[in-house]
């Protein structure tokens, strides 16, 4: 090192605040993991106060478990999960973290039972939902609302087609009934039904679409909802109108939410309790608060890592 | 010593390298052969299925029949008068240009008319379905479906399936049609043969092939059972590629060569042992 570099490296540290000067001493990795910790920790006291507000699915004991995955394994080529388990009680919203390529989607897929696990079981409102013919589960998919990576929408229909698609399909409601629900699950996921109604897919920017998947799972007033990578891909200010939307969701209609992320952030916002997916196991599954005090090295790097 | 042995078994283990990629494609093969013919069951049998996709069968009938109806008419046309032009040269040198009109008829009825329309709506509308469904597929339409508790094979592959076996024989019979009506260009301006000759020619040998049920002309029969089977070839083929489209946009684009070279391949393969169970069945 030249004099010169030593210089300024010293005189970086004096402009340094003295209450981070015995920080300097750590290593740099646990640093930046312990203030990630601290600014999660703030963001949790937060949204504290809003999370008492959370109402319990109606009709349904709060404790009663709506879905629950029993020691789930599965392999294409390579194994996938193994022995996975984990539980959400009604009105809460697990969100599922882990690196790329982990599996995290596969959970979904096995929710809707377009997989069916080489071993354990899926159970949906305490029904095993794994040996069901294909019509059944059809039948059990209507409890459930997705909302898609890319949001998925029909790009052949409008933006008013897509949100009615589900009521079409599985109600006898009349035009006028189907237009109205339309109109209400777009205006709760705040976009101006009239604007956007007649619209096509291709003509919506990507938080528009995501929007208009949320309404469109949303359609069948659904006790479940499933979302996949809902903030990827999105800006910082649209990633929070989405993860404000699905906490407006989970206290105003108290609806079950599994949610696939890998935007931590957003995770610790609007989970009850977090799975993390590490190795094709469940690492690690209990609320953010245990989530944050865990002293388990691979949580503390994954924290680290955001 | 210990050299040849180790050859030994090299060799050994290359045969067996040999027999275990070969063990594999043939399951593959099978496999695929056996997700084709599950796909064409449900979809045929779902016809019959409530809850019926009408809007969306009429939808692809048009995109189908009458969107084909152009390259159907410009092929139908200049195969007419191709195919009249060199039979002329060949039956001026026995005399015999008096019955262009029954070889025309005869061969675009039986043979051409089918299969040039099946080739078209294959490059045409095979491909289409087959980026659309693979397009679904990559942007999880497919899935979306699903989830919402449509069976995509009744919402997607049912009416597409039924459309072309509806349309492909209406195309056909104008694509007979308008050949027919090439030919007769021909022989008027270039054999310089009355029209009214032409014509009776063509019905000549329309009725020459006998009847079934009294009325029908076995040419038809011949001439529409084969679009018949070909369109819900084109139509399963491209459902079947589309619906197992993988790897984004380059899968797609594999998925649509993959339906356009199967599914021309299949029309001819298939022409040839339909035409002769037809001929032995109705033989004039």
């Amino acid at each position: 090192m030249t004099d010169d570099e030593d210089d300024r490296r010293r005189k970086g540290e004096e402009r340094r605040h003295p209450s981070e000067k015995d920080e300097t001493s750590m290593p740099r990795r646990a640093r930046d993991s312990g203030r990630v910790r601290a600014a999660i920790r703030n963001e949790l006291e937060e949204v504290a106060e809003d999370s008492a507000a959370k109402v319990p699915q109606q009709g349904r004991k709060p404790q009663e478990e709506v879905i629950k995955l029993e020691n789930i394994s599965l392999a294409f080529e390579e194994p996938i999960l193994q022995d996975v388990s984990f539980d959400a009680k009604a009105g809460e919203t697990i969100v599922v973290v882990g690196e790329s390529g982990t599996g995290k989607s596969t959970i979904l897929k096995l929710l809707l039972r377009l997989l069916i696990p080489d071993k354990g079981r899926v159970f949906i409102d305490d029904e095993d939902i794994t040996g069901l013919t294909f019509d059944e589960a059809l039948k059990v998919r209507q409890k459930m609302g997705m909302v898609f990576q890319g949001a998925a929408l029909f790009d052949s229909m409008s933006v008013y087609e897509n949100v009615a698609y589900p009521l079409r399909e599985h109600t006898t409601l009349d035009e006028d009934e189907i237009e109205a629900r339309v109109r209400e699950k777009l205006q709760f996921v705040d976009l101006e039904a009239d604007r956007v109604m007649d619209q096509m897919p291709s003509e919506l920017s990507g938080g528009m679409k995501k929007r208009v998947g949320i309404a469109r799972g949303l359609a069948n007033n659904p006790e479940i909802m499933l979302y996949d990578e809902p903030t990827s891909g999105l800006d910082p200010l649209t990633t929070a109108t989405i993860t404000y939307l699905i906490l407006k969701l989970q206290r105003e209609l108290g609806v079950t939410s599994i949610v696939v992320s890998h935007d931590i952030r957003s995770a610790f916002r609007m989970a009850s309790k977090i799975a993390l997916l590490s190795n094709r196991h469940i690492g690690f599954f209990g609320t953010p608060e245990e989530m944050t005090g865990s002293d388990d090295a691979y949580i503390r790097e994954f924290l680290g890592g955001f | 010593m210990g050299g040849s042995s180790g050859t030994l078994r090299s060799y050994h283990d290359a045969n067996y390298l040999i027999l275990e990629s070969f063990n594999d494609a043939a399951k593959r093969g099978v496999h695929s052969l056996q997700e084709f013919f599950v796909l064409a069951g449900k979809a045929l049998g779902f016809i019959f299925v409530k809850p019926f996709y009408t809007a969306d069968l009429f939808q692809q009938m048009d995109a189908i029949g009458v969107g084909s109806i152009g390259i159907v008419l410009l092929t139908g046309f200049f195969t007419g008068m191709v195919l009249a032009l060199q039979s002329a040269v060949q039956l001026q040198t026995f005399g015999a240009t008096d019955y262009i009109g029954r070889l025309i008829a005869g061969s675009m009825i039986r043979e051409l008319g089918p299969v040039l329309a099946g080739l078209m709506v294959a490059g045409r509308v095979g491909s289409g379905i087959a980026a659309q469904l693979g397009s679904m597929r990559v942007t999880e339409q497919i899935d979306a479906l699903n989830t919402l508790g449509t069976d995509p094979i009744k919402k997607l592959v049912t009416p597409r399936v039924l459309a072309s076996l509806i349309m492909l024989p209406m195309l056909t019979v104008i694509n007979d049609f308008v050949g027919i009506l090439g030919g007769s260009v021909i022989a008027k301006f270039y054999l310089g043969k009355p029209a009214s000759l032409y014509w009776r020619t063509v019905f000549e040998q329309i009725l020459s092939g006998g009847f079934t049920l009294k009325y029908i002309p076995n040419d038809f029969i011949q001439g529409l059972t084969k679009p018949f089977v070909f369109g819900g070839i084109i139509s399963l083929v491209a459902c079947y590629h589309g619906l197992k489209t993988t790897g984004g946009t380059e899968g797609v684009g594999n998925a649509t060569t993959r339906t356009v070279v199967a599914a021309s391949i299949l029309i001819l393969v298939v022409d040839y042992f339909l035409t002769q169970i037809l001929l032995a069945v109705f033989q004039p």
